[in-house]
């Protein structure tokens, strides 16, 4: 496509609809050509199907996507993997994107790759400054903007949206961390590289500066955990928490794997019916009047992913909220991040 | 001096599919009710059942696992087995 | 969506009913799938309100979504 001669390129990106609002840079064919030069896949091979137009994505489109959103090439094999993981019936893009939820893809990267790309897992790991960070979700997004036809305001039903629908990805810290890789305790070998994609919203604080013992700390993370969505929803959402090198100490200090977490947050967050049900405590938000007597877990089984990233100084964690969980929504996916 | 820039896009711009023809009217035909499992629905198309009935129209009800996704195959070929209109709702 | 226009390609005659909320989000929808299926909209919102409101607007709809799934009649004198 050849831009008029008058045309600015900066302007006639926004003009043909392929940004998300910031600026993108111009997908020449040369800086294409490099990108492509970032993976040993051909150009013509079929990524994904991408909702909710059901496109077929080609490994070009993607790099096409990936130099609008600023990616340098040896980023490709990871914008490749969040495609294809987010295009997976279990991640299920299409319902995340017509959600009236906050919920956007979040991509957590592990392995070499993220120290191969420069990718930031400390501090400010959920915030700007880093370039692979920043530009691989932004890829993403982009794929299933300009490739799936999932524009905010169209199909995008979503009521407030998020600042995370822009870009949300972050390596984690797995050398500071007393717990095996996310990816590895998903199922991946060790030296892999891989992305694990979660439904998610704008990640909210949580902090607890006094707690000595991993019992305190998961009583506080628990209490946090309990509004997700609301404080009246169970068996609904699912979490990410991302946990700080200064909380993940105090639960390594008592010697709490990362499923002793999982099981003891789990623990916690069973909830009398009573105080769940419509009505109870002033708020007609709730569960139907049948479950009253009923004890009820506030997530499924699957449904606490615990990650561990942030600088070295703060007692705080973060709580992703999720969206509509498991088979009714989405299910997290793990994929490996390929050449 | 001429700029080139490759579309992001899936440069797809697919033909509009015609309808189904449609019956004249809805007598003797069983109408499939879709529920697609979102909240309220499930009393807008009771409603909707109940009118069907009084007009003497047959109906069947359908339910999909989840609002989020399209319905699964079987349940399509199912009601195209079973029905010879149908309804969905109710999407908010 | 999918759900109707898959179905109308067995050749099940078909309509969606929705928030009017969802006007524009259905037409880019059906669109992308490069179909037209048949779309009734009662309105927002949904969530709150208490079964007899929503049964009246499934009242208020009834008309309207027979007439989706039913061939145009000529109005009475016409051609």
């Amino acid at each position: 496509m050849t831009l008029g001669v008058a045309e600015d390129d900066a302007e006639a990106m926004f003009e043909r609809g392929w940004t998300d609002g910031l600026p993108v840079v111009p997908p020449t064919p040369e800086r294409v050509e490099r990108m492509l030069a970032g993976t040993t896949r051909t150009p013509d091979e079929v990524v994904a199907v991408v909702p909710p137009d059901l496109a077929e994505c080609t490994v070009e489109k993607v790099a096409i996507n990936a130099v609008l959103a600023g990616c340098r090439p040896e980023y490709l094999p990871v914008v490749l993997a969040a495609v294809e993981a987010a295009c997976t019936d279990a991640f299920n893009m299409h319902g995340l994107l017509a959600t009236t939820w906050f919920s956007g893809p979040v991509v957590v990267v592990n392995g070499p790759v993220t120290h191969a790309i420069g990718m930031n897992s400390g501090v400010n790991a959920l915030g700007p400054g880093n370039r692979a960070n920043a530009t691989i979700g932004r890829a993403l997004q982009l794929v299933v903007r300009n490739v799936g036809g999932g524009r905010p305001g169209e199909v995008d039903r979503a009521t407030l949206g998020q600042p995370g629908k822009y870009t949300f990805c972050f390596a984690e810290d797995e050398a500071g961390s007393p717990w095996e890789p996310l990816h590895v305790a998903r199922g991946l070998e060790p030296g892999q590289s891989a992305v694990t994609l979660f439904a998610g919203e704008a990640p909210r604080g949580l902090a607890d500066q006094l707690a000595r013992s991993a019992d305190d700390l998961a009583t506080s993370f628990a209490a946090c955990l309990r509004t997700v969505w609301g404080p009246k929803a169970v068996l609904a959402f699912d979490a990410m928490v991302v946990v700080s090198p200064e909380h993940a100490r105090v639960f390594a200090g008592s010697g709490w794997t990362r499923t002793r977490l999982v099981e003891e947050l789990h623990a916690r967050l069973r909830i009398p019916g009573a105080e769940l049900v419509r009505g109870a405590g002033g708020i007609a938000e709730g569960v139907d009047p049948a479950w009253a007597d009923a004890e009820i877990p506030k997530f499924r089984p699957d449904g606490l992913l615990v990650v561990h990233a942030g600088g070295g100084a703060g007692l705080f964690s973060a709580i992703v909220g999720g969206w509509a969980s498991g088979a009714l929504g989405s299910e997290p996916v793990t994929r490996p991040v390929g050449t | 001096m001429t700029r080139v820039v490759l579309d992001p896009t899936a440069e797809a711009t697919p033909a509009v599919r015609e309808r189904a023809s449609r019956p004249a009217d809805l007598t003797g035909r069983t109408v499939g009710l879709l529920d697609i499992s979102k909240a309220r629905g499930d009393v807008f198309l009771d409603r909707v059942a109940e009118r069907c009935a009084e007009a003497g129209l047959r109906v069947e009800r359908f339910r999909k696992p989840t609002f989020t996704k399209p319905a699964p195959i079987d349940l399509r070929h199912e009601i195209a087995t079973k029905c010879d209109v149908v309804i969905e709702a109710l999407a908010d | 969506m999918h759900d109707i226009v898959g179905l109308e390609g067995l050749g099940i005659p078909g309509v969606m009913v929705a928030s009017d909320q969802f006007v524009e989000a259905a037409a880019v929808q059906a669109r992308a799938l490069g179909a037209d299926p048949a779309r009734v909209f009662v309105a927002h919102p949904i969530q709150d309100r208490t079964d007899d409101e929503v049964r009246a607007l499934a009242d208020a709809a009834y008309d309207r979504i027979v007439a989706a799934l039913v061939a145009d009649t000529p109005a009475p004198g016409a051609g």
